[in-house]
Order: structure tokens, then sequence, then C-alpha cells
């Protein structure tokens, strides 16, 4: 299912974080967002997943706009992975990936097969099967980030949103989460800060910068020094991974660059 | 699949394999609604004129049979006082397990009561100035006075909600502490119109209204607390997924396709609602709503659509059994009911408070 933003405008109290924004992933594409802190991501990703509402533009979901669709059939199309931590309120793990049923079910109805059998999916998937009764504020933050994908997995959706999901784990636990993302093959919109994470994961890059998409194409294209530099203040180089062939960017950590602002 | 036991560098993630065993959800509902059963027919059979559970089945069905009353005192106090007294605890109980349950997931915060969070104290007000101010002359326990404790319930919350909410922050602490500034601010107003008016056959009493009281009891005043809490009790079950998903946050929630606002303002006028009709009939009980959810919680988990009725009928049994206590207890005069509730759920606040605290949260 492609997914199309176009000239999204979002505002908090009058002033505008992300001011004309386009942006694409093509079905089962991995499209990542890169930017600055405060660039403007997370409110873009907001608005796919109906916790902001746009000021002006549009969020198309295959050619439909999510305006004309109810939160619920939204739903049961974007599944969501935000940065938000829940809280300790005893829900065990399959409870909570159980949640991702919610858009599927009508008020007093119970679980159904289709129900459990998703849930049994998104469980395995993430590697948890065994794990399912466990309270999920038990939970490793590695576990945790896989239950919460298991969440989003058991939606059946066509495109995942994903904002800045590697955040607090180490390295093999991130690489882990990205993996199993590769694995899924969904359309996929993910906000990273790590460009080298980025670079290896995804088949298009859109760079942020204050509000607005400075650079997008494939990340080889994309992340140039210059652009480095423009955007993000640092000094760096871009040579090939020499295991994968990936783009590696390699900064220099002793100098800083002036930027344009943000 | 990756099994986390094999996973080496996963050692963490293996220590707590254990996972907590939850009992049967509808045991457990059988189990609560036997205990119910048999503390209703205490409730009914103890007292200052004991009379034996056989006697008290016998005439509760002769009554519902519509057969005519046996002449004697004893059918009169179990059908006339015992009985309206006794399922109006049950009710007012099981409202306040619902309203406990509803308001912890809406503000996300297991601290959150509406006794706690001055609620019940604006609904105190509310129907103390419609008494003093007549603004229900027609039956003190009419639709009037529920209407004047709703909008007290209602003003008292959005306020609460705003003082917590400035700063953009909403911590638990602050919540709590504008709950209870709110909640002695308006207490001191209701004392002030209850001792003004002076007329002891209008107002109830400061005690009545600041710390509840089942006294009240009548059948008249029996329907609408059902009816409340009937309609309450679905309004919520039918809302459980939603209130599930309002626990790992509003993004979490709008995310599998929750309207959130749309929740909350839902969850805000239901739980005002139902605090405003029980606090018309039984005035302010403290810690209720707070501990049966909590203790409902830790037993079954929280997920709503077992929580919320679990809750309801905790919250049934344990007021049945206060009251009962509270009549039985001292010989010549009976306890508030809200001064039992004090002084089981004050301790139990302390030791939710030292949990949360010990998680580091």
């Amino acid at each position: 299912m492609n997914v199309d933003i176009e000239d999204l405008h979002v505002g908090y109290a009058g002033r505008n974080v992300v001011a004309g924004v386009h942006l694409m992933a093509a079905a089962g594409e991995i499209a990542g967002l890169v930017g600055p802190n405060g660039s403007g991501k997370s409110t873009v990703l907001r608005t796919v997943y109906r916790h902001l509402r746009p000021t002006a533009g549009r969020v198309l979901l295959a050619g439909a706009d999510l305006r004309t669709l109810t939160p619920g059939q939204t739903a049961r199309r974007v599944a969501a992975l935000p940065q938000e931590r829940g809280s300790d309120f005893e829900l065990t793990v399959r409870e909570v990936v159980a949640m991702g049923r919610t858009p599927y079910k009508r008020a007093f109805a119970g679980e159904d097969r289709a129900d459990r059998e998703s849930v049994a999916r998104a469980l395995a998937a993430v590697g948890l099967a065994g794990a399912d009764t466990r309270r999920f504020s038990a939970l490793s933050g590695g576990e945790r980030q896989r239950a919460l994908l298991a969440r989003a997995f058991a939606q059946d959706p066509d495109v995942l949103v994903l904002d800045e999901p590697t955040n607090h784990l180490d390295v093999r636990h991130q690489i882990e989460l990205l993996a199993l993302l590769r694995e899924q093959r969904r359309t996929t919109l993910i906000s990273l800060h790590d460009l080298n994470a980025a670079a290896s994961l995804c088949d298009r890059l859109h760079v942020l910068h204050d509000g607005r998409v400075v650079a997008s194409g494939p990340p080889r294209e994309v992340l140039t020094p210059q652009l480095l530099a423009e955007v993000f203040g640092v000094r760096a180089a871009v040579t090939a991974h020499p295991l994968t062939g990936d783009p590696l960017i390699a900064f220099d950590h002793r100098q800083r660059l002036p930027t344009g602002g943000g | 699949m990756a099994p986390t036991v094999a996973d080496p560098h996963g050692r963490e993630e293996t220590a707590e394999r254990s996972g907590r065993r939850t009992p049967s959800a509808g045991l457990l509902a059988l189990a609560l609604g036997l205990a119910l059963a048999a503390a209703l027919t205490a409730a009914v059979s103890l007292g200052s004129t004991g009379i034996a559970p056989a006697e008290v089945w016998s005439v509760v069905f002769r009554r519902l049979a519509g057969a005519p009353a046996r002449p004697g005192t004893d059918d009169l106090i179990v059908w006339q006082l015992r009985v309206p007294r006794a399922l109006l605890a049950a009710l007012v109980g099981a409202g306040l397990g619902l309203v406990g349950t509803a308001t912890q997931a809406l503000v996300r915060n297991p601290l959150a009561d509406p006794y706690l969070l001055g609620i019940s104290h604006g609904a105190s007000l509310g129907a103390v100035a419609a008494i003093v101010l007549g603004a229900s002359a027609g039956g003190v326990l009419g639709l009037g006075l529920s209407a004047a404790a709703f909008a007290g319930a209602l003003a008292s919350f959005a306020l609460v909600w705003c003082i917590a909410r400035r700063g953009g922050g909403f911590s638990p602490l602050r919540l709590v502490l504008a709950g209870v500034g709110v909640g002695q601010f308006l207490s001191g107003f209701t004392s002030y119109l209850v001792l003004q008016a002076g007329d002891e056959q209008q107002t109830r009493s400061v005690l009545f209204w600041l710390m509840g009281s089942l006294g009240g009891a009548t059948w008249n005043v029996l329907w609408l607390p059902v009816l409340a809490v009937a309609a309450g009790g679905l309004a919520l079950q039918a809302r459980a997924r939603a209130m599930n998903a309002l626990l790992m946050g509003d993004e979490t929630a709008a995310g599998v396709g929750v309207d959130v606002t749309r929740l909350r303002r839902e969850l805000f006028v239901v739980t005002s609602l139902l605090t405003g009709v029980l606090v018309a009939v039984s005035g302010a009980i403290g810690f209720v709503g707070l501990m049966v959810p909590h203790l409902c919680r830790l037993v079954i988990g929280g997920d709503h659509r077992r929580l919320l009725p679990l809750s309801a009928l905790t919250g049934a049994l344990l007021l049945v059994v206060v009251d009962l206590v509270c009549r039985t207890a001292m010989d010549a005069q009976e306890l508030p009911v809200g001064v039992v509730t004090a002084m089981i759920g004050a301790p139990a606040l302390l030791f939710i408070l030292d949990r949360r605290t010990a998680a580091g949260r």
C-alpha cells in the first residue's frame, strides 16, 4: 500500500512544526525519515497514525485521503509504534499484543479464532511466543520493544509507522529489531537517529530539516558529506561498508560545523 | 522464531521466565457472586434484632411472590429496612468500583479515585447546594438532587484536571495534590452550607455528605442507582478495549483506532454522572474506588474486560460488609460508613504509594 504525504502542514499553538512536507513510501518499501532533533520527523509520523491532525495538506493511503477514513479503518491499514512508554497497569504481554486487534472488534465482542491466530503469529514473529503470560512491565527494554512491535503486527496492517524504535536499545537489540522489520516486507515509514542504520535498512530516505524535506532518494544518493554538513552540522566521510557495501558514514567527532538553524 | 532461552545475550531476559498465572475470571466472578449473596444475607439477618437467615429468605421470597406482609416486626425489619439498605450498599459499592476503575484509566494513574480527586466532594457540594437553595423542592432524592450532584462532580473534575494539567505535566503527585486540595476546599463550603441551613428536616448532616452513609436507604431510593450502575457499567464495558489502549498512552490508543479525545470525554461524563448519583444517595464514601480496582488488578491483571465486572462485584461485596460492621460494631450508635472505608483505605493508599515508589515510578 502506497503512502503519499502531500504538502503537509502541522502546527502546535500557532507555530508550524511541519511546513509543506512531501514524501512517500512505495508499496512494500521501507522509507526512512532522518533529520536533526526537532526537524519534524515525529510530527509527520503522528499524522499518519492520526494522533495529530494536519492543519493543511493530506496523507494518502493507496490514494485514499486519511480524512475519508474512520479511526478504525485507518488502524486496520496502519499500525504504529510510537515513542511513548506504556505505564504499569499490570497488563500481560499477551494483553498488550491483543490490543492490536482493537480496530477489528465491536464493543462487546470476545476474542475469536482470527484474533488468537493473529496474536500468536505476531508473538512468534518477534520471538516472544513463550513469554505471553509475563507482565509487560517486567520485560527488558529490548523485549518491550519487540512486544510493542508484535502489537503492531497483530493489527495486520499494510503500513507500519515506527518512531525511533531503536531508542534506548543496545546495538544487538537494535540490529535484531531492524532485521524483524526487513523480514516483514511491509510498507514502512520509520524515523531513525542512527544514519548508518537508516542507510542499511531503508530503500528510500527523506531528510527533514526545520519542518521541510530537504532531500529524498536512495540512501546512497542522499547521504552525502555536503548534506550532512548542511543539515546536521557535522563533518563526515561517506564510504562503503567493508562487510555489506552499504553507505557508511564516519563522523568527525572532533569538529562541529556551523548550521543554518534547528 | 528466536526463543529467548537459547539467547546468550539475553540473560537478563531469561531470569524472570515465570509467567503470572491469571485465575479464571469466570470462576472468580462466581466465587464473588456467592460471597456477595452470603454477605447480603448476613447484612439482613444481623443487627440489633437478630433474624435467622432462613427467616430472611422466607420473607424475601414471600414478598417477591407478591404475598401480603406477615404480621410481626421481622417482616418489616427485613423488607422495609435491611433489604433496601443492603441492596443500596451493594449498588453503591459496585458503582464505586466502576468509577474508580474508569477514573484510573482516564487519568492513567492507579492513585485516582473520585473521592481522592475531589469529584465526590464536588458532587456533595452540588447536592447540598440544591437542597439548601431549594432547587429540588420536589423530593429530596429525585432527579434534581442527582443532577446537581452530577454538575458538582463534573465541575470539580474539570477543575482538578485543569490544575493538575497546568504546565503540561500530569504527574501522579500533582494530580493527587490537586484533588485533595480541591476536595478540601469544596467540603469547606459543603460544611458551611449544611450548618447554615440548620433545618434538620431538610438537610442531612455534614457527616452524611462528607463521610457517607447508607442510612437513607428505602425502596424508593433504589431505582436511580440501579439504573445508573447498570447503564454506567454497560457504557464502560463497551469501552473496555479502548480503555486498555488508553493505558499505554494517547498515541498508542490513536494508533489502534481509538478516538482518544472522544473516549476521554465519554469517560469523563460517565464517571461524573455515576459519581453524582452515588453521592446523591449515599454521600461521599472514600477509598473504595481506589482500593477495589487496585486489588482486582493484582489478582486478575489490568485487562478492563475482566477488571470492570470484577471491580463492581468486589466493590459491592466490600461495601455490604463494611456497612454491616458500621451498623453492628457499636451498641448505641452507627458508625459513618466513610469512617471505616477510610480506616481500611488510607493504609491501602500508603501501601500502593510505597509499591509504586519501590517500582521506580
